[in-house]
């Protein structure tokens, strides 16, 4: 029983680092950018979800407002820190984007204050028993829901509409997919779209599970998220959400049984130099 | 149109920096090193509204020995490498006659090496590591050390509480693991069974696993090390995974952003700290009222401790009657003063010597539960 309580942990877990995880293995797989300033759009969405819910008292409309908010900031990044740098190596976008993620906890900070804000009556409280013995919050299980809904929903854009082709066909050729008549542009404003909007989700959804959000609150995420899309190979969506997935449960299992080792952040890349070590491109790499 | 403009700025700084000339050659400089930004930022400032306002009360009541109080305010990051060369400054540029930390242990302790170096006096607020005062005769420390909030702890689940199988949640820097090493020390005098003790780090607040294994193991009591920001969501998991054991904690959680975060999860939840609300002291008093005006929050531990600490320092610098440095170290080590943390005094090694508070939270509030007075028990090391 407490295996299995465990594994829905890990699994709750891993959906918010897929949700948070997919936007950047979009961008890498997109523009070859690791772009360390998606956790920072990560930190926004946490605000706006407790800012807009504690004004309004709809956490759906936060959740709403707080990814399409987000996803026009993520254009805008684009727009005013990517787009400039395309033409320069990688390293540079780089850089900039770390720099532009220590200026935004500042940013955070300065705007919203120094200490964590908090809903004023947090919704999605209520336990649910899902087996037997096994409760969670409602908060919990729209987590996973909510993780699942949306990376369907990409799923399904990826598959069924001319976006979606025109993306997967940019990422493998961008020069023949511009000779073919798709506007590269359009694609990159759209998956910045996308990929920042699913960062807030991920951002309401760690804000409900915590109560709380601070300026600090990309830290971990800016970093781990990283790993998990090295983990998954450099640019696949579907490495990087089984990538989440096996770590938010490794790491859960881990914080119990290999708490004396090792320290919960520390698994992600323990796991990641054993993978790099055997497989250098990544889990689910092809060759 | 552009003269109109310039020359009364011009104007207004020169007679700024004319008065700022005059005030300052009479004011006693006290250093103050802080974290404003970073991921202490939310400390530092409430350490800062705390001696802040122990500066206007004291210059409101006519300054020390004539001379009026003036901190000199730089921000340490809670980093060790910002510190030290602010501790340079503060000493060599500023000429300050004391220091104050305002910071964590890293920050803290750097700087307290160069003040003592230059026999400056020095004064940490509430940072914990047990070096921080081993870096001389002239480094003080007005809140406990985490051994002796630890051991306080384990007489409270122990002795007060009568709980026998304790789980422990530490958090794993040095202000955890040194409360942690306090409790294990003497919960076995106490007659306290440790059946478990799960580590997380400062970055956590996502305790789902360790939720789950404590409910497995169903203890009496837990003792939880934390700050609010990782207590509050701690406390809240626990709770709404129906583990409604007592959560005992530390001056970490001292804040109304505790319960603000943990919401109803937060009743009942006790912890070993500094300040009493309830206090019939009226410096206590004073400087509860004082800091919910001036900051605009209710009053924690941090801004009662950053208060305790330029109180101790003014009453010395009265007693000494002048700033010579080293007799106001020693007016310093003979401090008796009743302050906003309770009654304080200093053994051989500067470690304070005084009550440990329980509060408890009541009705979204923190409140009075009962004081650890024990002597013995509480004794810091004295080398």
């Amino acid at each position: 029983m407490l295996a299995i309580d465990i594994l829905i942990q890990g699994f709750i877990q891993g959906s918010i680092y897929a949700l948070i995880a997919l936007g950047l293995t979009l961008v890498y797989g997109l523009l070859r950018i690791l772009h360390v300033a998606h956790a920072s759009l990560f930190t926004l969405g946490g605000y706006l979800g407790v800012l807009i819910t504690n004004a309004t008292g709809s956490l759906f409309l936060a959740l709403i407002l707080a990814m399409i908010v987000v996803g026009f900031v993520g254009m805008l990044s684009y727009r005013i820190l990517y787009r400039p740098l395309l033409s320069q190596p990688p390293l540079i976008a780089l850089i900039a984007s770390i720099g532009i993620f220590i200026a935004s906890e500042e940013i955070f900070r300065i705007i919203f204050g120094p200490f964590s804000i908090s809903y004023v009556a947090a919704p999605l409280q209520n336990q649910i028993e899902i087996l037997p013995g096994i409760s969670m919050s409602e908060a919990r299980i729209m987590v996973v829901l909510l993780a699942f809904v949306l990376l369907l929903g990409v799923n399904w854009l990826s598959r069924r509409t001319r976006l979606g082709i025109a993306t997967r066909a940019t990422v493998v050729d961008p020069d023949m997919a511009m000779s073919s008549g798709v506007n590269v542009d359009v694609i990159r404003y759209s998956i910045f779209f996308i990929g920042s909007a699913f960062a807030a989700a991920a951002g309401v959804m760690v804000s409900l599970l915590n109560n709380l959000v601070e300026p600090t609150m990309g830290a971990v995420p800016s970093y781990k998220a990283l790993a998990i899309i090295v983990l998954g190979g450099l640019g696949s969506v579907r490495g990087a959400l089984i990538a989440s997935l096996l770590l938010g449960i490794i790491e859960t299992f881990g914080t119990i049984y290999l708490d004396d080792l090792l320290d919960r952040d520390s698994i992600a890349f323990a796991f990641l130099i054993l993978v790099l070590m055997i497989r250098p491109k990544g889990i689910f790499s092809k060759g | 149109m552009f003269k109109k403009i310039i020359f009364p700025i011009i104007a207004g700084a020169m007679s700024l920096a004319s008065y700022a000339g005059i005030a300052s050659a009479e004011n006693i400089k006290i250093g103050f090193n802080v974290p404003l930004t970073g991921f202490a930022a939310a400390d530092g400032q409430s350490a800062l509204h705390g001696a802040e306002l122990a500066v206007e009360q004291v210059n409101a009541n006519g300054g020390v020995n004539g001379s009026m109080l003036e901190l000199v305010v730089y921000d340490d990051q809670a980093s060790p490498k910002e510190a030290a060369p602010l501790a340079i400054k503060m000493i060599t540029q500023d000429e300050v006659v004391a220091g104050v930390s305002g910071s964590y242990s890293g920050a803290t302790r750097a700087a307290a090496t160069i003040f003592s170096e230059n026999s400056v006096p020095y004064i940490s607020a509430y940072a914990i590591h047990p070096d921080i005062t081993r870096a001389g005769d002239y480094v003080f420390r007005t809140s406990f050390m985490g051994e002796v909030q630890g051991r306080a702890g384990a007489k409270l689940i122990g002795e007060m509480l009568g709980k026998k199988r304790v789980t422990m949640i530490t958090l794993n820097n040095d202000f955890g693991i040194s409360l942690a090493n306090g409790f294990k020390d003497k919960a076995g005098d106490f007659g306290i069974e440790i059946i478990s003790e799960y580590e997380y780090s400062i970055k956590d607040r996502e305790f789902g696993a360790i939720v789950s294994k404590i409910k497995s193991e169903n203890p009496d009591a837990i003792y939880a090390s934390g700050y609010f920001f990782t207590a509050g969501p701690l406390v809240r998991q626990l709770r709404a995974a129906g583990i409604n054991q007592p959560v005992v904690g530390q001056e970490g959680y001292d804040s109304q952003k505790f319960i603000e975060i943990a919401g109803d999860a937060s009743e009942g939840v006790m912890i070993t700290t500094s300040l009493d609300r309830d206090s019939s002291n009226p410096v206590t008093q004073s400087f509860i009222e004082g800091f919910s005006n001036k900051a605009g929050y209710p009053a924690d531990m941090v801004g009662a401790s950053g208060h305790t600490a330029i109180l101790v320092l003014a009453d010395a610098l009265s007693r000494a009657g002048n700033t010579d440095k080293a007799s106001l170290r020693d007016a310093i080590a003979s401090t008796n003063l009743e302050a906003s943390t309770g009654q304080i005094s200093f053994n051989a090694l500067g470690e304070v010597q005084k009550d440990v508070q329980v509060q408890v939270v009541r009705d979204g509030n923190w409140h009075h539960h009962s004081v650890v007075s024990d002597a013995v028990l509480l004794a810091p090391p004295a080398e």
